[in-house]
């Protein structure tokens, strides 16, 4: 699978999943879950371009990271939103 | 600069009183100096900690530089009518050069910069090996970004699901007794590694730490998923005379690093040979002569460490590489296991690196969610991951000892006939 089209995939899988009841951050295991033809190293290269390029976006704890799509569920945890000045 | 505001902490006051210099008195003196509200606040939330015995610190988040999904961890006070100035808090982790050592001009200026652009507060180090810059928000870390990369030559180190910072001992920079340039190793695998450091790959965290000999002095058996750890194949030397004169006590043992007490005469019997872990040492009395029976020692350095002046890691060196290492978030805390007994490792380590990318590849696929390599190794059974993922032979250096890891099991291609050879015929010659 070209780049591109890997890209577009991954881009799908998301669409998918934050739509109705799904989860709107997700692991990169749960990509390779998605597209089992794609190699796991290409899937988390692809997956970093698309956050360069402002797709996505990391969402991480500190001991591990999740990719959501900007701006969907929870950008910091609810209630950490800065307080009005 | 404005008011600043305080508050009380009688419980955090009190830990002024111990003996050693407290954090408190640092953070205040610190606070004072420069006004810091942040310092205050930390203080102030610390202390409703202690009283409520929880945290209030949220962390997660979405907060990172550009172009890297590692290095800055998210922390958000869960008070923030109280203190305001730490609503975010967030976490900095700087890459440490190899074995940690600085031009003091680097660590001004870095102390600068985090005055300038965060809390102040620091820790040197984490036990990744990163530098810790504690405390900034979210505005200042392009900015610290920048001046990390362009003034001081500095990078983030690794977070996340990413590789670790690498880190290493001293090694040969000051230790004679470094079987392998571990600084130079922790360079090299830091810089052919950059994707992995600063980009989310794996199912979860991976360390590589490397000591330069079995001593281990970044404790690489107990924290590493990948450890490296200096060894030699060849016999250990020994200066005879060296050894007498040790036993004679013209030498100090342990380089005179317990001469604080009285602890009588040198005796090499038991403070050696009795306490060799492989009994493989005889000091012949008659003949003032140390043996050692090479092939028995398991290179655990205690000899050496007693009698440096007399005895040496042997000039054949390389290093043991053990996997699976962890903390005991599952199934309890576990030290990695010898996977390969010596490698010998020359510039540029492209055996090394084949290797790291051999395991990695199999965990990206395999490893479930937050798996770390020594729980996959454990899942499938070590025997599978040494033959069948890394293509190894079994080796004894494999076994801990007979029955405790028994692993090797045959398969049927290796038994004659198979599993569907004639039984019957088979008893008729050897009657169970
Ligand atoms: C060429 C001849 C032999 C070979 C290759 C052989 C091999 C083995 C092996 C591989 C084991 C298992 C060791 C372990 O699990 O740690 C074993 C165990 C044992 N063997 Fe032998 N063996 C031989 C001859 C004999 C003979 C002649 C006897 C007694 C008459 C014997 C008695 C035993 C016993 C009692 C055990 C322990 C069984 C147990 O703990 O369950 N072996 N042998
Ligand atoms: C009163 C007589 C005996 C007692 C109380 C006794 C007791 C034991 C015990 C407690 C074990 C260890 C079991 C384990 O750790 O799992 C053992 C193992 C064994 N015994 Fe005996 N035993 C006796 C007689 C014998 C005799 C007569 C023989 C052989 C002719 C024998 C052969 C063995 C063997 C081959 C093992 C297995 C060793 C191994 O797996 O390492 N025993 N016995
Ligand atoms: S691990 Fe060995 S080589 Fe490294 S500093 Fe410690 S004693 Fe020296
Ligand atoms: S290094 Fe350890 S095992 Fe080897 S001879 Fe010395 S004390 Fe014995």
């Amino acid at each position: 699978m070209d780049k591109e089209a890997l890209k577009q995939k991954i881009m799908e899988v998301f669409q998918k999943k934050a739509g109705g009841a799904g989860k709107s951050k997700i692991y990169l295991k749960d990509l390779q879950r998605e597209i089992p033809d794609a190699n796991p190293r290409d899937i988390k290269n692809a997956a970093n371009e698309l956050v360069k390029e402002g797709k996505l976006e990391y969402f991480s704890t500190g001991s591990t990271v999740m990719y959501g799509l900007p701006g969907v569920g929870m950008g910091l945890e609810a209630g950490m939103e800065k307080p009005e000045e | 600069m404005g008011e600043v505001k305080k508050h009380e902490t009688p419980l955090m006051d009190d830990l002024k009183s111990g003996p050693w210099p407290s954090f408190v008195d640092d953070i205040y003196n610190y606070a004072e100096k420069k006004k810091k509200q942040a310092c205050f606040d930390i203080m102030g939330q610390m202390e409703l900690s202690y009283k409520n015995r929880e945290t209030h610190w949220k962390h997660g988040g979405i907060v990172g530089v550009f172009g890297y999904g590692g290095g800055v961890i998210g922390r958000y006070s869960d008070q923030q009518e109280m203190f305001p100035s730490i609503w975010a808090f967030h976490t900095v982790r700087v890459n440490q050069p190899a074995a940690k050592w600085y031009h003091s001009s680097a660590l001004r200026k870095l102390c600068d910069m985090w005055d300038h652009r965060g809390s102040g507060i620091v820790n040197f180090h984490g036990s990744t090996g990163d530098i810790i810059l504690l405390g900034t928000v979210t505005e200042q870390l392009e900015y610290i970004f920048y001046d990390l990369g362009h003034q001081l030559k500095m990078d983030l180190g690794g977070s996340g699901s990413n590789l670790r910072t690498p880190e290493c001992c001293m090694g040969m920079s000051r230790c004679e007794w470094s079987c392998i340039d571990t600084q130079d190793i922790i360079y090299e695998l830091t810089m052919a590694f950059q994707d992995e450091l600063h980009r989310p790959a794996f199912p979860y965290k991976f360390k590589i730490k490397v000591s330069g000999c079995p001593n281990d002095c970044v404790a690489a058996i107990a924290r590493s998923d990948f450890s490296v750890i200096g060894t030699w194949r060849d016999k250990i030397k020994i200066d005879q005379d060296a050894v007498r004169a040790y036993v004679g006590g013209e030498l100090k043992p342990n380089a005179g690093a317990h001469s604080d007490r009285d602890w009588g005469p040198f005796d090499i019997k038991k403070e050696v040979i009795d306490l060799c872990p492989t009994k493989c040492m005889f000091w012949d009395e008659g003949q003032k002569k140390l043996y050692i029976n090479d092939a028995e020692c398991n290179r655990c350095m205690h000899c050496i460490n007693v009698m440096p002046e007399a005895l040496w890691p042997g000039d054949d060196r390389g290093a043991v590489i053990l996997m699976g290492a962890k903390a005991p978030i599952l199934d309890g805390a576990q030290l990695s296991t010898v996977i390969i007994p010596f490698m010998k490792l020359e510039p540029p380590y492209d055996n090394l690196k084949n290797l790291l990318y051999k395991v990695w590849d199999y965990w990206m696929e395999h490893g479930k969610n937050r798996e770390r390599l020594g729980e996959t190794i454990q899942r499938i059974g070590l025997n599978r991951f040494i033959v069948d993922v890394l293509g190894l032979k079994p080796l004894p250096q494999h076994v801990k000892e007979p029955r405790s890891n028994p692993y090797i099991f045959w398969k049927e291609e290796e038994v004659e006939g198979g599993w569907t050879r004639d039984v019957a015929e088979f008893r008729k010659r050897h009657p169970a």
